[in-house]
């Protein structure tokens, strides 16, 4: 069907779609230039419209949970990498507000087609993909890419429908539930965090394929062009630019290792004697074939590479990048950069996040090294550390649910609520979420970041490795500042839907990537305005979490015991971790940074300050909200870490 | 002996760069290594990710000679 298009205010391509999954209805309406302005688009509008719409008792998986796709203000306009897209719903890994963005083409491509948001309701009756050509939105059927693997359906349809497609699909991961599966584009771009592809599927909804030839209409043209030029210029010379180029993110995986943060069989300790065998200049030197960048990026931090293992096919991926090669590779015990890209491009194709899936896998292992499950619970098979034969077998009967299989498919949390005997010690997880690929026992910032993001585990929120180490690693105190600021820093970039390794990395101060803003939007605002806008978003999604989870939000915030109980056998970091004690106390300051209680109930003050007083009335409504603090909250949350920004 | 230091984001601050936005000129005494000379200009060797020298990554063993430009590339999170 041909739908009403509308104009867009600055920035914004104007039209926002409203698509009933169940019954094939599909409205167009303007998009609320108020909630973009007041919410920034992105990951802020879809935490807004999930609280706002989503019953607290929806099942993640069930008709009346959202899911929504977004561009945000800032993908698609004349910038550097604004590539972005960002999706949400109610995580089914978590149970609170999940969202998870991915570069690539397609958020620049849903604007020039004239859509800033889609929200999707419902579930298909059979299955189907969103198929968006400009004005021309429809639910076509997808039985025959049903099945397929995230890398097989991706070119598939783009041989149906045209190159110039640009396409988000699930993989079979997603048809059967898996909780943390992701969502793949470019053929190697994933929304991989807090099972968005798992809510995809539940609606079944196999893929979305979006052209667009129009344009999105600026605010000052001439000033954001004179700006951008100047920060185009600036970068191009320099330093971290040609490293980026030739090696991305995979190069940081020695230097992990060398600090004792990366993760090793499944966390238990945090140096690993095979690095050479899986970093960055292996991944170079045995399986790089090209680099790849996103829409409007040249940084080309995405690496095209094989994987060739002798008796299996060889196979070509994106990757593996820092995250993938720490957690599919040391943590997995794994010796051989081949083996690495391989499960890199298994986990891709079935549909699997690369993070949580390593980070389960790895669980698997470690609950076989002690014997709490064995081969016959494994179909015949082991589970060893290294092999990639045994992984295999393992995702396999995930994905298809056999046996124990079944257990594992909601991430390392429920899985070991099923297994007992004290596993969930060692399920390296925050609210149902696996950790990233760094280890936070001797990087205690590191570790607070985990234990508050507001999505699960996640380092993109709070990275603080580097300040760890500045500050010195065996202290926790007067982390929780930094660790606030960032959580409100860096979101920013999942509002606006850009990209955070090219506006984060490059010595692009905050106040830039405004002014940035500014021109696109006319805004006119400043950065303060922008961290506070930031917070309000943080402080919703944590009310929305406490309103579905209905306990004090201390509860949800503590890492697996392992955190603190075992302290780093092995490597330059050996006998070193945080106590119990510590990780109260960066709780105690965090909370009292953030104006919480001491329960982490967000107080009446801080919503009111952060004009949050119909999330106070609800967390009142059910015992939850904050008590009144002592001496108030703190004027401003959060300190900007200087020399660092990001 | 004369050499150019050369970083962006954190390390840059930390590595006080007075030729151009992120390069500092230091001298030294005769060869010495990249740890060392890190050293003497009191910049955290664990906050150097890579080292890059014409085009080509060297780790802390490495020593410059005359008139060498060396990139330090700080860590910065996974994507």
């Amino acid at each position: 069907m041909i739908v009403q298009k509308y104009p867009g205010a600055d920035g914004l391509a104007g039209t926002t779609l409203r698509i009933n999954l169940t019954t094939g209805e599909i409205k167009s309406l303007p998009t609320d230039t108020r909630l973009m302005r007041e919410w920034f688009g992105g990951r802020g509008a879809i935490a807004k419209i999930i609280y706002d719409e989503v019953p607290r008792d929806a099942d993640p998986l069930g008709p009346k949970n959202l899911f929504i796709m977004s561009a945000g203000v800032m993908s698609g306009c004349f910038i550097p990498a604004g590539a972005k897209i960002g999706f949400g719903s109610v995580s089914p890994l978590t149970n609170g507000h999940g969202d998870s963005n991915m570069g690539g083409h397609l958020g620049p491509t849903l604007k020039f087609a004239g859509y800033d948001m889609v929200i999707m309701s419902g579930i298909a009756p059979k299955p189907s993909y969103l198929f968006i050509d400009d004005d021309v939105v429809e639910l076509r059927d997808a039985s025959q890419y049903w099945g397929m693997g995230s890398l097989e359906c991706e070119p598939a349809l783009k041989k149906d429908l045209g190159e110039d497609f640009e396409i988000a699909t699930i993989g079979p991961a997603a048809e059967n539930g898996i909780l943390f599966s992701c969502i793949t584009h470019d053929f190697g771009r994933q929304a991989g965090r807090t099972g968005q592809g798992a809510v995809m599927g539940s609606k079944k909804l196999k893929a979305i394929a979006v052209r667009g030839t129009g344009g999105i209409k600026v605010h000052d043209l001439a000033g954001l062009t004179e700006h951008v030029t100047a920060i185009i210029k600036r970068t191009q010379t320099h330093p971290n630019m040609e490293p980026w180029q030739k090696y991305g993110t995979a190069f940081f995986i020695d230097w992990s290792n060398k600090n004792a943060v990366i993760p090793t069989r499944n966390f238990q300790t945090t140096h690993y004697e095979n690095i050479d065998g899986i970093n960055g200049e292996a991944l170079v030197e045995k399986c790089l074939i090209t680099h790849k960048a996103c829409f409007g990026c040249w940084m080309n931090c995405g690496k095209y590479t094989k994987a060739v293992i002798p008796g299996k096919k060889t196979v070509y991926l994106e990757g593996p990048e820092y995250e993938t090669g720490a957690l599919c590779g040391s943590n997995l015990g794994m010796t051989d950069i081949n083996q690495v890209a391989y499960l890199n491009w298994l986990l891709d194709n079935v549909g699997m996040d690369t993070m949580s899936g390593g980070g389960v896998i790895a669980f698997g292992m470690e609950c076989f090294q002690r014997g709490l499950i064995t081969t016959d619970d494994l179909e015949g098979h082991t589970l060893n550390w290294g092999s990639v034969e045994d992984a295999e077998h393992f995702v396999d009967m995930i994905v298809n649910r056999r046996g124990i299989g079944d257990w594992f498919a909601g991430g390392t949390k429920r899985a070991a609520e099923k297994i007992g005997r004290d596993s969930i010690k060692f399920a390296m997880q925050v609210k149902g979420q696996e950790m990233s690929g760094y280890d936070g026992r001797h990087a205690p910032g590191m570790l607070l970041a985990y234990m508050t993001c507001d999505i699960g585990a996640h380092h993109n929120r709070a990275w603080t490795i580097t300040v760890d180490m500045a500050e010195g690693r065996d202290t926790v105190e007067g982390r929780a500042k930094v660790v606030v600021y960032l959580q409100h820093i860096r979101p920013l970039f999942d509002c606006w839907c850009i990209c955070r390794l090219f506006w984060g990395e490059l010595d692009i101060e905050p106040e830039e990537i405004v002014e940035s803003l500014n021109h696109i939007t006319g805004w006119n605002i400043d950065t303060a305005e922008a961290l506070k806008t930031s917070e309000k978003v943080w402080n919703l999604v944590r009310c929305h979490y406490l309103e579905r989870n209905r306990a004090n939000g201390r509860t949800f915030d503590y890492p697996p015991a392992r955190s603190w109980e075992d302290k780093i056998p092995t490597g330059p970091s050996a006998g070193k971790g945080v106590s119990k004690e510590q990780v109260e106390t960066m709780l105690d300051e965090y909370y009292a940074c953030r104006g919480w209680d001491n329960d982490g109930n967000p107080s009446r003050e801080v919503l009111h300050d952060l004009k949050l007083d119909f999330a106070a009335d609800n967390l009142e409504k059910i015992g939850l909200l904050g008590k009144p603090l002592p001496d108030g909250i703190p004027a401003v949350r959060g300190e900007r870490y200087k020399p660092k920004a990001f | 002996m004369i050499i150019f230091l050369k970083a962006g984001g954190q390390l840059r601050t930390l590595l006080k760069p007075d030729i151009d936005h992120y390069t500092r000129r230091v001298e030294i005494d005769g060869l010495k290594t990249v740890a060392e000379i890190l050293e003497e200009i009191d910049v955290n060797p664990a906050l150097v990710a890579l080292i890059h020298v014409d085009g080509k990554l060297k780790d802390f063993s490495y020593k410059p000679s005359d008139g060498q430009t060396i990139t330090l590339q700080p860590p910065v999170s996974g994507g």
